[in-house]
């Protein structure tokens, strides 16, 4: 059985992605991310969507070359639309079980 | 191989100035980033756009282009470098994961897509994380699940890319919510030399329930009642994601009301959720003349008007 793990430490991240701490930081500073723990910067640890959203961040600072404050705008409007298209899902599934199909 | 327009790409002239080649690669980044662009092709479109930005953008590498463009490659249908071509500014600026075309590498030099994302440590490369979706059904997010995952992942042998598949059981932890991502270590492509394997992100989607729907830590489930159950009240057997319970209908329920049931919803941090049950009054689909007779004699007595709300406003 293969353990799955819903964390990721500040310096594995950095590993991964190759990215500089000073990045990680700009990234906490602009609220695109918070660490569910650790009182300094190499005891940091993050959630697993939320280390996710970071490297896009990450990759859209860099491929579009914008500062944080407008990546900072534009995670939260990608926030936003998943979660409006998700809503948007359901709640058509729940509006389905009380109209008719149509034709019927 | 196909020889590739990068004037055509961004959608200018070839003597265009850098500045508004700039402004012609921005708009279209903007347009086809696949971090905002949810189609299927926007990830291959923005490569190409980002690719001919990183050609053009350069003044020798532009140069080394053009000269390629003008001397007939742009004619040839199966284009191949010249031969003994080297380029001079092949080395460049890492810029979107040096994900390069096959086009690209033949005249810049291959070097650039050796350098993937990726911790290099002088003996090899990691292998890329990789992401998956994982659907998962209700009943399992109630406690840890143990599900089995294939997938395929791409390796790399003898400059060829060879897909292998992977079967995997792993452990979906109790209170998973939909659009979470969950990783497994080393479960993504293998890493070439000593440098090991990527990672393995599964995201989470909720499958939709034939009875129940979600709503936060919530659940609803619609609950189909006769008309003379509405006004008379009645106890009726509601299905709940782990068994079944007893509801008791009061008399003279509506339409779309909700019936809360503590505790019965899905696992939140703080316990669990509760679940709604919805009412819905169904009419019989044929009804004999006896019960029709009852129906008219119902609606002298009841004297209901259910839209006197729009007859007031006219």
């Amino acid at each position: 059985m293969t353990s799955t793990i819903i964390q990721i430490t500040v310096s594995e991240l950095c590993e991964r992605e190759e990215l500089s701490r000073s990045v990680v930081v700009q990234l906490v500073h602009y609220d695109i991310a918070q660490p569910l723990a650790g009182s300094s910067i190499e005891d940091w640890i993050f959630d697993v969507t939320t280390a996710h959203w970071m490297q896009r961040a990450i990759r859209l600072q860099r491929d579009l070359d914008i500062d944080w404050i407008a990546v900072a705008m534009l995670i939260d409007l990608l926030q936003e639309r998943e979660q409006l298209s998700e809503e948007n899902q359901r709640l058509r599934q729940r509006l389905g079980r009380f109209l008719m199909e149509d034709g019927s | 191989m196909e020889f590739k327009d990068y004037y055509q790409i961004l959608g200018i002239s070839p003597d265009t100035e850098t500045p508004d080649i700039k402004k012609a690669y921005r708009k279209l980044a903007r347009k086809y980033h696949p971090d905002v662009n949810p189609e299927a092709d926007a990830e291959d479109k923005f490569k190409e756009v980002a690719e001919a930005w990183e050609v053009l953008k350069d003044k020798d590498r532009r140069a080394e282009y053009d000269e390629l463009r003008r001397y007939g490659g742009q004619r040839q249908a199966d284009f191949e470098a010249p031969p003994g071509w080297q380029s001079a500014a092949g080395n460049g600026s890492q810029h979107f994961g040096g994900d390069f075309s096959e086009f690209f590498n033949s005249i810049f030099g291959g070097q650039f897509n050796q350098e993937r994302p990726g911790a290099s440590d002088g003996f090899g490369i990691r292998g890329q994380d990789i992401e998956i979706e994982m659907p998962v059904f209700l009943e399992e997010t109630i406690s840890d699940a143990s599900k089995p995952l294939e997938y395929e992942l791409p390796t790399f042998e003898q400059g060829q890319t060879r897909p292998i598949r992977k079967s995997l059981k792993v452990t979906i932890p109790a209170g998973v919510v939909d659009g979470q991502r969950i990783r497994l270590r080393g479960q993504g492509v293998p890493g070439q030399g000593d440098a090991p394997a990527g990672d393995l992100y599964l995201h989470i989607r909720l499958v939709p329930h034939p009875v129940f729907d979600v709503e936060g830590h919530n659940l609803m489930v619609t609950v189909p009642i006769a008309p003379w159950e509405a006004a008379l009240g009645a106890k009726v057997t509601v299905p709940t994601l782990e068994s079944k319970i007893n509801l008791t209908i009061a008399p003279e329920s509506q339409s779309g009301q909700k019936l809360r049931v503590r505790g019965k919803g899905l696992l939140s941090k703080t316990g669990r959720g509760d679940l709604y049950a919805v009412l819905k009054v169904v009419m019989p689909d044929s009804t004999s003349a006896e019960v029709q007779e009852l129906w008219r004699t119902l609606a002298d007595k009841a004297a209901f008007n259910p839209r006197t709300q729009w007859e007031e406003k006219q």
